[in-house]
This record gives structure tokens, sequence and C-alpha cells, in this order.
């Protein structure tokens, strides 16, 4: 009896991949694995490495980790990026909320349009649209060209500055916190506010009890998806930020690029993982499924 | 009416979307310790003067006047004016109680009047214990509480009913409409009950007003409205009538007589009827009786026809009768099952006294 009873359990094991589940989950899974946690698992074990006139040795050491950690510039970079990512996520937050907001109260027929809208940045490509922003902000772009055609000073915080790379971040990004706060606000009952008002709470009362607690999950991606790639972002901050304060990220492509130090590079990535990392979890801690408002989704 | 006992006056409201006028010209006063029920079919602007005087849609005209004070250009939130809807809409992130103490939290009452508020009215409403549970926890009958809950804990001026049990089961329902009564009995606040179910109007309310393109038909008492409608929508919507068209004969004072389909029927008058008019006569179920062919019953001052016995339809406590008339017309009579022991196929007389139903000029 019991014999039976494994033979049929190895047997429907192997089975497993051929059953429609399997065949359907199967190739994402194989994807997943060979093209994010292969070179993820690389990356990490590099990062353990040492290089040496662009070669890698595969000799066991923390080194890596040591000079990112003793060293001031990285600890520079990496906050640097943080601020970044973080001025460049509350801005597309206040950008988002009332375009999102508009869209979904007031869209009417063109609402989704407008939703599909905001895919029109990505018509061309994100070198394109930096050096178009570069063209509008940089010493002889748009902006300046035109004060100094006025015989007015340029704008210095436009030229190569952190807040030009925010603003490039902010274009770039602000996009996907719309369509996130859109996809939370068109399944959300306004109606609901109607109780809010009836129960004596005004516009702004209802907005904060009712509207932002009922559509946090939504907000919450939006700015996972607009942190996490300015965390890591190499391009904008190079083109627009210029290259006397670089960040995190630039540094990263240097080792990878430049330098050819692919082992501090790989040390790196691990440390931007693990702050990404982090940054969801501590995002993931804020939501309390029982309060979203979404029926069946009780961890129970 | 005295002016103090008024509280809430309507003042020629009207509204229009677009061309289309859903309320037209209303005028209403309700009394304090007033269960009121606004009924008619949906479509008959019922519900958009609900939220007219919730303040949640402006009217195009006319004002609003709770408890002697213009309300009309306040918005909802500054009218202390509770609400409770069809589909309960409660918050579904908050717990039963945060979601009864919202009001509260919203006029910044202080928490140990807050807590001894919420005691209060989880135990009017039976919901002890579920304090802690949230909305999707519940069934839809303890989530209508709640949303009552929610409506009374700040003792509104007024509380706005926008067929509240309607997604309840039926026998729920039932015991809703008495429960709700009672809670506007206790608290002596007026209710503003809307509702396209007759029954439900009748059972609960102490007047009833009939709506019907945006305008009042008839308001009065519920048995008023019962017994006496002022026109032939009223006698059609308010409980089950048997409806004959025909042409007023001879008058004689509050009586006339009308030929239908080759029958003369004595049926009550009115001033406005003459001699040709052409009459709509309605008769409620249960003013109509049924007995058999054999039987010898009075006739003076009464109605008689004969037919045949269609079909028995059995309610429980009463039972209709469908009856096939000789002359061709369906009528149906409700009395006391057990009272009647009547088969289908028989051949049977209906008849009613002459003084009852009404008519109207079609």
């Amino acid at each position: 009896m019991i014999s039976d009873g494994t033979i049929a359990g190895k047997r429907s094991r192997w089975r497993f991949f051929i059953t429609p589940f399997g065949l359907l989950t199967g190739p994402g899974v194989l994807f997943i694995v060979v093209m994010l946690l292969l070179p993820l698992l690389a990356v990490v074990v590099f990062s353990f490495w040492r290089t040496e006139s662009y070669e890698l040795y595969a000799d066991w050491n923390f080194d890596n980790y040591r000079v990112l950690f003793s060293e001031s510039a990285y600890r520079t970079f990496l906050l640097r990026s943080v601020a970044g990512a973080a001025a460049a996520s509350v801005i597309c937050l206040l950008y988002a909320w009332p375009v999102a907001y508009f869209i979904a109260r007031h869209g009417g027929r063109f609402r989704l349009l407008l939703v599909l809208l905001l895919a029109a940045p990505f018509f061309t490509g994100v070198i394109l649209r930096i050096a178009a922003l570069q063209g509008i902000l940089g010493p002889g772009g748009l902006i300046n060209m035109t004060l100094g055609v006025m015989g007015l000073p340029p704008v210095r915080a436009l030229m190569y500055t952190q807040f030009a790379a925010t603003i490039g971040h902010v274009y770039l990004f602000v996009p996907f916190m719309v369509t996130a706060i859109y996809l939370s606000l068109v399944n959300f009952d306004f109606a609901l506010l109607e109780t809010a008002k009836i129960n004596g709470a005004g516009p702004w009362r209802a907005f904060v009890e009712v509207t932002w607690p009922l559509n946090w999950i939504g907000t919450a991606i939006g700015i996972a998806l607009v942190f996490i790639p300015c965390l890591a972002s190499a391009v904008t901050p190079r083109f627009l930020g210029g290259p006397n304060s670089p960040s995190f990220g630039m540094s990263l492509a240097q080792q990878f690029g430049e330098t050819g130090t692919w082992a501090l590079g790989s040390a790196m990535s691990v440390v931007l993982f693990f702050l990404s990392f982090l940054v969801i979890s501590i995002m993931y801690c804020t939501i309390d499924l029982r309060r979203t408002g979404f029926t069946g989704m009780h961890s129970k | 009416m005295k002016r103090e006992a008024v509280s809430l006056s309507l003042q020629s409201i009207t509204k229009h979307f677009g061309s289309v006028k859903a309320v037209d010209g209303i005028n209403l006063d309700i009394e304090q310790n007033e269960f009121f029920a606004l009924l008619g079919p949906s479509g008959s602007g019922k519900t958009t003067l609900l939220r007219i005087i919730a303040g949640l849609e402006r009217p195009s005209n006319g004002r609003v006047v709770v408890r002697g004070q213009d309300v009309s250009d306040l918005p909802p939130y500054r009218r202390h004016i509770g609400m409770v809807f069809q589909n309960f809409l409660l918050f579904p992130h908050k717990t039963v109680s945060e979601n009864i103490v919202f009001p509260l939290r919203m006029q910044r009452i202080a928490r140990p009047e807050r807590e001894k508020r919420l005691t209060w009215a989880m135990a009017l409403l039976r919901l002890d214990g579920l304090g802690r549970r949230y909305p999707n926890e519940l069934s839809g009958g303890q989530q209508q509480r709640v949303a009552l809950a929610r409506g009374l804990i700040s003792r509104p001026a007024l509380l706005l009913l926008d067929e509240p049990l309607a997604n309840l089961d039926r026998e729920l329902r039932a015991e809703m409409e008495v429960e709700i009564r009672r809670y506007q009995k206790e608290l002596n606040i007026p209710f503003v009950y809307v509702t396209h179910n007759q029954e439900e109007a009748l059972t609960m309310s102490d007047r009833i007003a009939v709506m019907r393109n945006g305008q009042v038909e008839q308001v009065g008492p519920r048995v008023e409205v019962y017994t006496r409608p002022a026109t032939a929508f009223v006698a059609s919507f308010v409980g089950q009538s048997n409806r004959m068209e025909g042409v007023a004969a001879a008058i004689n004072g509050s009586n006339m007589t009308m030929e239908w389909r080759g029958s003369s029927l004595l049926v009550p008058s009115h001033g406005d009827i003459s001699p040709g008019n052409r009459i709509r006569f309605s008769i409620k179920y249960e003013d109509v009786e049924v007995s058999c062919r054999g039987t010898a019953s009075a006739t003076a001052g009464r109605n008689r026809l004969p037919g045949k016995l269609r079909d028995i339809i059995f309610k429980g406590q009463t039972a209709n009768y469908l009856i096939t008339l000789d002359n061709g017309a369906e009528i149906v009579a409700s009395g006391a099952p057990r009272e009647m022991n009547l088969r289908p196929g028989e051949e049977v007389f209906v008849h009613w006294a002459a003084k009852t139903g009404v008519s109207f000029k079609a």
C-alpha cells in the first residue's frame, strides 16, 4: 500500500510538467530563472571575487564591501541617489494624484484615451527624450538661451545639477505613477465620498479619511515604480546632472565600463538590490490588507 | 399644521436634468416624530428629492428648510442630516465601531462621549460584539444595521433612507421594517423613507406621499392613501386592485351606474363626473367576495357578477381567487382561504358592496 503511494507520487510529480498548469507556467518560470535569477546569482558571486586589469579572479574575499562601506565617496553617491529618488517620488506623487483623479472622475468618454496617451512620452527612445530635456534645461538650452537673449542671467539651478536630474526623473517616470493611481481610482466607489460628506466630513477630511486610505495600495505601487528605477538611474543623472555630482547608478555603470572593476560593481549592485528590497518591504508593512477595502484579501 | 411641529419643509422644489424635469414643484411639510414615506415607481423623482434634501443635489428652484433654518445653500456636511443607502456604503477600510462613530469624529466630539454613544447605538441596533469586524465580514442585515447606527448616532435633525431594505431577503426585510419603525418612534427623529415597495411604505410609515413624474400625486395618512386614492395612478399603485373601464350612465348623488361589458354596476361617483364620461373604476382584491352559485346571498346594495373560478393562488394568510367572468373579463378576489371550500372550475358569483371602490374620469 505504502510503496504504491510513493510510486504514484513520483510519477505525478513528473507528470506535473505536462499538465496544462505546468505548460502554462513553465516557460515563464524558466524565463525568470534564466534572465533574472542566474544573472543575480552571478552578481552576488562576482561581488566576492576580485578584478585585476579587466579580468575577474575567483579568489573569495570581502574587499569590495569593505571599500564600499569605508570610502565616503560611495556613501555620498548612495545618499545622493536616495535623496534624488525620494524627491522625484514626492514630486511625481503631488503631480500624479490630481491628474489621475481628474481623469478617473471627469474623463468621461475620453478616460481610456487619456490614460493610453500616458504612453506618449515612450513614442521616442529614452536617450532621445533625455537629450531633448538637455536641449531645454542645459546651458545652451531653450530656457537659458531665451533668458540670455533677453539680457537676463541664466538659471544656474537648471544647468547640470541634481535639480535638473530630478526634473528628468519626474518626466520619465510620472506616467507610471499616474497609471497606478488611476487604476486604483477607477475601482474606487466615489459614492463613499457622498456618504462621508453626509456624515459631516468636509472635502479635505473626506479625502484623508476615505479616498487616500482606499487608494493607498495603488499609490504605493506608483511610489515603488518611481523610487526604485530612480535609485538605480545612471543615464539621466549623467546627461542632466553633470559629471561633478555622480549618482550611485552612474558610479556603478562606470565599474562595468571605463574602470572595468566588475567585482566592485557587482558589490554595488548587491547593495542596490538590498536597498530596493528594503524599501519594498517597508512599503509592504504600511499596508494592512484588512484596511485596503479589497474584499477577499484577508491573510487568514 | 403648527410651524414649530414642522421639522422639514420643502418649498416648491424643482430639479431639471437638461430638459428633463426630475422633480417638479414639490411642497411638503414633515413633522417631528413622523415616519414619512416617498412612494413611487423608479424614475418618479423620489430619490432625486431625497438627494436634494441631503444636499447632494442642488435644486434648480425652491428651498429646503430644516427645523426652521433654510439649509438650501449649505453643503451636506453642514446640514446635520443622517442618511442610509440601499447599498449600505459602509467604509470598507474601517471596522464596525469606526464606521459608526465616524459622524461623531467629524463633529469633533470628545472620546468619552463617543464611546458612550457608540455603546448606546450598538445596543439599540443589536450589534454587540461586532465592533471589531470589518464590513465584508458581516451579513447583509448586519451591514444595514451598521449603516442605520451610523445614520442615527449623532442624533441628526432628520434621517433619510433610500430604499434601505431593497438588497435584503424577504424574511429579513419584514423584520427590519418593524425594527426601523421602532427606532423612529423611540428616537423621535423624523424619518423620510424612499421606496418603490408599497407594502414597505404601508407597513412602516405614518404618512405617504405617492410620487409620479416628479410630482406628488397624493399625500396623506397611510390608511387614507390606501382606502381613498386621490388619482387613478394611486389607486393602481397602492394595494392590489381590479380595474374596469366603463361609461357613466345615471348619476345619483354620490353613486352612479356604470355600464361595463353589458352589466350595470353601482359604483361611487364624485362631482367631476357627468353622464357619458368614460370611467376608470378600481376595486381592491380584498373588497371583492366570492360565493358558490347555489348559496343565496344578499343582493341588496351589492354588485353581483357570474363567473367561473379559474385558479386559487394560496398565500398563507390569504388566498387570491382568480375568476373568469361570464363576460370574459378576469377578476381577482382575495380572502381567508379556510372560509371557502371552493374548487377551481366551479361556477361562482363575485360580489361587492356598491359603496366600495373608487371611480375616476378616464
